[in-house]
């Protein structure tokens, strides 16, 4: 059955430990919270690192005579690595710089290398065109040659056709005389 | 014919089963190893001293500029990957983003002169580049948790790094609203309680000092986590969870000496963030200086960093586009539960340049 109720006083030893702990911690809240519990905390800590400091001189001062390192020693070496560490890690960057550097000046080669292609290209392009301007020249020359030609011929044929002309109103007029002569044969 | 005794529903019955998962459970508990962190695949980056920059490749990329995550000095970051399926961390690489995360590591006694400015300009910075050109994008959102948030902002107002996005949940920024009792804030204030000897002769703060503040503010005495275990052993999948969160509780690291004494002075004592005076090197860190869109993030109950901690950051950036945004939840609660995950993904998705 769900409503039955079964052994179970763990919940109440909880509920009873929260209250029993926040009474407690009020309390010290509350003997603790005044200047003379800092004041003798204060002076408390004061005492107890004036007593770690004479100890540790005076350890320091033992293993100095007995040549044994301490961990004042092992500092300075462990700065050591610090510091070396430090470098290389300046020296990377550095490198990261210098990475950097020739990846750019690489991609400023590939844009210079992509101009040349063009102007490449683009020379080839004019070569052609002057190449073909050269083959229309040449037949421009023989296309004038042969205007010449034909321009001398049509002046050839001019010149015919003038004397042509000339021999037409020659025959004209010889015919006009004969005609003439006709007429005046026949009235006498 | 059985008769029913009148005591009977007068006497509260044994749950057999229940009591035997509740107390195989504790025993497993007490006998096991400390369970598994850390799930998601990831790779090493860059490595620096103690710190480690860690790449999650995202599953499928969705979104061209990655993620950042900078952690709290105090703990261990392992809290944003705490498990399957509630892992902060893997939750974002799911949903298609590249994250980073810079471990800070544990210091030493040899990382005692490590400062604030030492840890944003000579770790965070680099890490930052690292991340930059590991994942070949042109920026990056910066996504800080806790004390990891006040050390991404003042980044940021510094950072000549293209920062696209900056995300602090949690995030103390103004230091003088404190959980703690108020005497102990008005003699750190006012000189009564000077802890630079202290420092100088520790170097680094142990693990128990700095697990004892954070006892001392909140609560000193504390063990009804253990009270709850015991109400809810019977629920392995609580169980589980408790003792991922109890392993990180207790996993505390230390704080290098110098930067607590930055801590302690420059923004707890001194408030020099919210006034915009506080130095990282030769660079003013004015918050003013950071124009990436900001997304605050808070938790209602949240008894280690109050909201007014984090709400001044709204007003003292040049932001155009901001967002705060308070969740139900606690401090630790927002990481633990995977929750964080959402909620970073809502707002920045939009912002990260879709693929």
């Amino acid at each position: 059955m769900s409503d039955k109720i079964s052994f179970d006083p763990y919940e109440s030893l909880h509920k009873l430990s929260l209250l029993w702990e926040k009474q407690l911690n009020e309390f010290i809240y509350l003997w603790t919270n005044n200047k003379e519990f800092v004041k003798m905390t204060n002076l408390g800590t004061e005492i107890h690192s004036r007593y770690l400091e004479t100890f540790k001189k005076n350890q320091e001062a033992l293993a100095s005579v007995l040549n044994l390192p301490t961990k004042s020693d092992v500092t300075n070496v462990a700065n050591l690595t610090i510091q070396a560490e430090e470098k290389m890690e300046a020296l990377e960057e550095q490198m990261w710089e210098l990475q950097d550097s020739v990846k750019s000046q690489s991609r400023d080669i590939e844009s210079v290398i992509e101009v040349s292609k063009e102007i490449i290209k683009l020379t080839k392009q004019l070569k052609n065109e002057l190449v073909q301007t050269k083959k229309e020249l040449a037949n421009s020359k023989d296309l004038h040659a042969e205007l010449q030609e034909m321009k001398f011929e049509l002046l050839k044929l001019n010149n015919f056709k003038e004397e042509f002309e000339t021999l037409r109103g020659l025959i004209e007029r010889g015919n006009r005389a004969e005609i003439e002569l006709a007429g005046a044969g026949s009235s006498k | 014919m059985a008769t029913e005794t009148p005591l009977k529903g007068f006497i509260p019955e044994l749950d057999y089963e229940k009591e035997m998962n509740r107390w195989s459970h504790v025993f497993k508990f007490l006998s096991e190893p400390e369970p598994e962190v850390g799930h998601t695949p990831r790779n090493e980056v860059w490595r620096k001293n103690k710190s480690v920059l860690w790449h999650y490749p995202a599953k499928q990329k969705k979104y061209e500029i990655p993620l950042f995550f900078v952690y709290s000095l105090f703990n261990k970051p392992y809290i944003l990957d705490i498990a399957p399926k509630v892992s902060v961390i893997e939750g974002l690489t799911n949903s298609g983003y590249e994250v980073y995360l810079l471990d800070w590591g544990s210091p030493g006694y040899e990382d005692k002169k490590i400062g604030l400015d030492t840890y944003i300009d000579k770790y965070l910075r680099t890490a930052v580049k690292r991340a930059i050109r590991h994942s070949e994008a042109d920026e990056i959102t910066l996504v800080g948790y806790c004390l990891g948030g006040t050390i991404a902002s003042i980044y940021a107002s510094i950072a000549e790094e293209p920062i696209k996005n900056l995300i602090v949940a949690t995030v103390p920024i103004d230091f003088k609203p404190f959980v703690g009792p108020d005497k102990w804030a008005e003699g750190m204030r006012n000189g009564d309680m000077n802890i630079d000897h202290f420092i100088d002769v520790y170097g680094v703060v142990p693990p128990q000092v700095v697990d004892g503040m954070f006892r001392a503010i909140g609560a000193p005495i504390y063990f009804t986590n253990y009270t709850m275990l015991l109400s809810r052993a019977h629920d392995q999948r609580y169980v589980n969870k408790w003792r991922r969160m109890n392993r990180w509780t207790l996993d505390q690291v230390p704080f290098a000496g110098e930067a607590y004494r930055q801590l302690a002075n420059n923004l707890f004592k001194e408030n020099k963030l919210v006034k915009g005076e506080l130095m990282i090197g030769n660079k003013k860190a004015d918050l003013k200086n950071i124009k990436a869109n900001l997304f605050v993030v808070s938790g209602s109950r949240d008894n280690l960093i109050l909201e007014e901690q984090s709400k001044p950051i709204m007003d003292l950036v040049s932001s155009e586009d901001k967002t705060y945004f308070v969740v139900e939840t606690g401090h630790v609660g927002l990481a633990l539960s995977g929750l964080f995950a959402k909620i970073v993904d809502q707002w920045v998705s939009t912002r990260s340049n879709q693929l």
